[in-house]
């Protein structure tokens, strides 16, 4: 299986003729939808350093209310290409909601999101745990603590309701990993149960982003896992407390895609190269670091995203968690420059690895409801990770001197080595899903050595 | 001529000012000023103390979301959405300008940042100062609290520790079957849970008193940081616009374009070979290509409050002549035949109550139906499908108005048309319609009325541009100025709504025979 792969890539490598070495633009006044999240960066920079325009390409970048809205319009045409949540383009090929064939070949950023709870969620939380009753507790914070809260609503015929993003987002599973790694069941999806819950120990629910601390407050939900900057409001606004961010649940997980239709990919495929092309260079602007290793664009970046038709929050809660720190408490206010990757780390190539990694989650908590084989994991993620898209881009850009030749994993056969970065150390190795979907206490399992389908 | 402006002030549905014209025409003058009291001093001095109370109470109601916004800040936020529409027509402009109307513009811009830097610097600067003064101050409050705290848990957890040990221990030589015993061991335990509520109650309520050292606020330090926000803005959107002036120019960049352009048409004439050659000729028309693209490009600007407003009231007219197309003939047909209107009852009955939040989808997947290039289409069909159900929401007071009225012809009209022997048409046009106006108007009021509400929840759901997108945008920004900012919505929709009512007033006076007085 792998070989397969190393051949289709050192192929695509071969075929990327001299004819691309010029773009001819199929179109040149592209429409991009985001949604008012920070990790929406990389098109906006793109648009307004005019990395696009140096692409001959006219952007106009518009705000989608919500995810759904974002997916149908970029299905019906109404959009070219938008900011997405990565599980989107795949669930969306397969058929989870709504089904189109949406495929990527640019990740726009790593990690950025962060797990929510309530203020007397969090201090019952430090009464179980008294490690955490300090100014600034030892991380990374495990759901241990949160385990006894849940046991005596159970016992009390309730449910810690929890919120998240959306069905498919990486909210979703970063939070049913947290409180699974704990021991918490957070739910299954079945055939008749499309919201989640059977079996639930905590209740998850869709919220969207900008409503999440207002429900907090009213105590609708009692915590939350959201991208930025809807954690550090809540810490401003002293709503809440954040208590783990998903660095620490999967290290440099991969957040958002650049997902386009497939129609519209064959139809403008240099028009497409000249995207990436563009919002690579962006995600290079965005983690330029000086000698000292501050990222030197960053607060320009801020000052940009703060302007109302961007994210619009304001430019102090942005700049809290994409500076490179990121507030937990009024008192606990850490150093992440890691909170958000936008380039470093191979960041924005599209790995068919953290494709499988949203697929196995898919299947263990059974929004895919049968078993599948190690091929058709495979298959699916090849067929919405592209690439071959991103090497033809950066190779025009490694030519024009605007990259270099170490930031690009040229010769990748798509797959990042096994890691153990998880927040329960679990190995993950893409090239064995069934073995990892196998490896966790709590979601579905599967039988080895399943070849049909 | 006073009697000419009092019939116009009369038919626009001005009528308060009524009396300020007679009062300068010197007519009969205390009686005036009662009146002018009466109908414009009073509702000021209601507006004045609707104001006044707004002010008083916004301060005081405060929720971890945000504070109710006061006039002022209200005030603040309508000029900031001003701002940034005049910053964006800037740029707009700036894109197209040229020649020495250019290179002024640059001057300006360039004097302008060589002003603000140094501003912003220093303000960033004395920010810094202030931010790490408050922190230590706060450090200074928080450090001795937090060592008491600790201290406090510490003993908490001990006391709670050996009271728990102590019970065991007494449990342990509980007799058996000892009810009594039993009982009194029970009473303790509960004294010691109770004990423990109280001591977390305590520990809690002394955390609160930390929390709120963190919480204290040093206005001098805000005002700075609104400052040098300010300017840091100024200088991003001059920094814009330089961009928009220099490279970024329409005309320096078909300049450019121009100037490579000679440089191909020369290797063009000089190329030898037949691939050469064609190569070179591709190339110098790509080369007008792109130069033809750029002097067509515009800068493409960001819908903008004032825009959105405009495109509001276009799409609720759209809405409104689509919804009254329908509802005028249908209504005459069902004033005019009791079988159609028999027939429409149920239809009617079943459709009126329904909410736009349910018509949008439906309309939403039947227009994206037909128009599957949204590209090409003539309208946005987001703009079409809000239209639609404006339409489909607003259409029932004017078919049911429309109804009444040509069912509610008086007899002598009807008979004298009889005995005239007028055909089909001329009954209708001559006869029917012209009795039936007034209260077709009266339903075209009222469901203009509705539309106008109707749009913004369409358009919020739907994300075609306009009130409804920008209140939907703002609130997801969630920004400190978003509060502030659906304030100016509702006073913004509120005096649209108004001016579309006067504007449907006048059209029915205009109509009515007996210039029946129309309720304000």
């Amino acid at each position: 299986m792998k070989r397969i792969i190393v051949n289709t890539a050192a192929a695509l490598a071969l075929s990327l003729s001299p004819a691309y070495a010029d773009l001819d633009l199929e179109k040149d006044e592209l429409k991009f939808g985001f949604i008012k999240l920070t990790d929406c960066a990389p098109l906006v920079i793109a648009k307004e350093k005019g990395f696009f325009e140096d692409e001959g390409i006219q952007a106009e970048v518009i705000a989608q209310p919500n995810w759904k809205t974002l997916l149908d319009n970029v299905i019906n045409g109404n959009l070219d290409g938008a900011h997405m949540l990565s599980g989107q383009p795949i669930a969306a090929t397969i058929g989870i909601g709504t089904q189109a064939n949406v495929i990527t070949a640019f990740t726009m950023d790593l990690n950025g999101n962060g797990i929510t709870v309530s203020n007397s969620i969090w201090e019952e939380m430090q009464y179980n745990d008294p490690a955490l009753d300090t100014p600034t507790p030892k991380h990374p914070i495990s759901a241990d603590s949160l385990k006894p809260i849940v046991k005596e609503k159970l016992d009390a015929g309730e449910k810690l309701q929890m919120g998240m993003v959306f069905p498919v987002s990486t909210h979703n599973y970063e939070l049913r990993y947290w409180l699974a790694a704990s021991g918490i069941n957070p739910g299954m999806y079945t055939e008749s149960d499309t919201g989640g819950r059977t079996d639930a120990e905590v209740e998850l629910s869709v919220t969207p982003p900008p409503m999440m601390p207002t429900v907090l407050e009213a105590g609708n939900i009692q915590g939350y896992c959201v991208g930025e900057p809807w954690n550090q409001q809540a810490v401003v606004k002293g709503i809440g407390v954040p208590v783990t961010t998903n660095y620490d649940i999967w290290k440099n997980n991969p957040e958002k895609v650049f997902g386009v239709t497939q129609e519209w990919s064959d139809a403008n495929p240099n028009t497409h190269v000249a995207v990436v092309k563009a919002l690579i260079r962006a995600g290079k602007w965005l983690d330029e670091k000086d000698a000292s290793g501050n990222f030197v664009n960053r607060e320009e970046a801020v000052r940009i995203l703060s302007q109302p038709n961007y994210v619009g929050a304001d430019y102090d809660v942005i700049k809290s968690s994409m500076t490179g720190s990121f507030t937990f408490q009024k008192s606990d206010v850490r150093s992440m420059p890691e909170f958000n990757v936008f380039f470093d780390d191979y960041a924005t190539f599209p790995w068919y690895s953290d494709g499988i990694w949203f697929l196995t989650q898919m299947r263990r908590w059974g929004q895919i409801n049968e078993a599948k084989s190690p091929t058709w994991y495979l298959e699916t993620v090849m067929k919405v990770y592209k690439p071959d898209i991103y090497l033809h881009a950066a190779k025009l850009l490694l030519e024009e001197g605007l990259i270099e030749k170490s930031e690009v994993p040229w010769d990748s056969d798509g797959f990042k080595p096994a890691t153990d970065e998880f927040i329960d150390g679990v190995v993950y190795d893409a090239h064995d899903p069934i073995g990892y979907l196998n490896s966790h206490k709590i979601g579905n399992k599967d039988p080895a050595g399943l070849t049909a389908n | 001529m006073k009697f000419k402006i009092l019939k116009a002030l009369d038919v626009a549905g001005l009528q308060v000012f009524d009396p300020v014209v007679r009062l300068i025409c010197g007519e009969n003058p205390p009686e005036q000023f009662r009146k002018i009291l009466l109908f414009i001093g009073i509702p000021i001095i209601t507006f004045l103390i609707f104001i006044g109370i707004w002010t008083y109470l916004a301060p005081r109601h405060t929720t971890k979301a945000g504070e109710v916004p006061t006039p002022g800040v209200v005030k603040n936020a309508a000029d900031g959405i001003w701002v940034f529409h005049v910053r964006e027509n800037q740029k707009a402009e700036d894109f197209l300008l040229e020649g020495p109307a250019r290179e002024k513009a640059l001057a300006g811009v360039q004097a302008r940042i060589a002003e603000l830097t140094p501003l912003a610097s220093a303000a960033r600067t004395k920010l810094g100062e202030l931010e790490t003064a408050s922190k230590s101050q706060i450090d200074q409050q928080v450090g001795p609290l937090q060592e008491k705290y600790n201290a406090l848990r510490k003993q908490t957890r001990a006391d709670e520790k050996a009271r728990e040990e102590a019970l065991i221990a007494q449990a342990d030589s509980l007799p058996i079957g000892d009810a009594k015993a039993r009982d009194a061991f029970l009473a303790k335990v509960s004294e010691h849970e109770v004990k423990s509520g109280t001591e977390k109650q305590a520990l809690k309520d002394f955390k609160s008193t930390i929390d709120a050292a963190y919480a204290d606020k040093f206005p001098e330090m805000e005002s700075v940081r609104i400052q040098y926000n300010a300017y840091e803005e100024e200088l991003q959107y001059l920094s814009k616009r330089l961009d928009y002036l220099t490279e970024g120019n329409q005309s320096v960049k078909i300049s450019e374009g121009q100037s490579e352009l000679v440089d191909l048409q020369s290797a063009f004439l000089t190329a030898e070979g037949g691939k050469a050659t064609l190569k070179a000729a591709e190339k110098v028309l790509k080369q007008e290509e792109s130069i033809a693209r750029i002097a067509e490009s515009s800068y493409s600007r960001p819908w903008t409050f004032p825009r959105q407003i405009v495109r509001s009231v276009a799409c609720v007219f759209v809405g409104f002549f689509i919804g009254s197309a329908i509802a005028i003939p249908l209504g005459v047909l069902c004033g005019i035949s009791r079988v159609f209107m028999a027939a429409l009852t149920p239809l009617i009955a079943l459709f009126k109550p329904v909410s736009p939040i349910v018509w949008l989808p439906i309309v939403f997947i039947i227009v994206g139906g037909f128009i599957s290039d949204p590209e090409t289409a003539f309208v946005h069909p987001a703009f079409l499908s809000s239209a639609i159900t404006v339409a489909l929401c607003s259409l029932w007071p004017t078919l049911v108005n429309t109804a009444l009225g040509v069912a509610s012809v008086e007899k002598d009209h009807i008979n004298v048309a009889r005995v005239l022997r007028l055909g089909f048409f001329s009954r209708l046009f001559k006869i029917v319609l012209p009795s039936a106006l007034p209260l077709i108007f009266a339903g075209l009021r009222i469901s203009l009325g509705v539309g106008w509400m109707v749009l913004i929840a369409a358009e919020l759901l739907c994300s075609s541009e306009g009130i409804g997108k920008f209140v939907w945008d703002m609130f997801n920004n969630g920004s400190s100025q978003t509060f502030a900012q659906m304030f100016v919505v509702v006073f913004v929709v509120g005096v649209i709504g108004l001016l579309l009512d006067r504007i449907m007033i006048v059209l029915q006076r205009s109509v009515s025979f007996d210039g029946a007085p129309t309720a304000i």
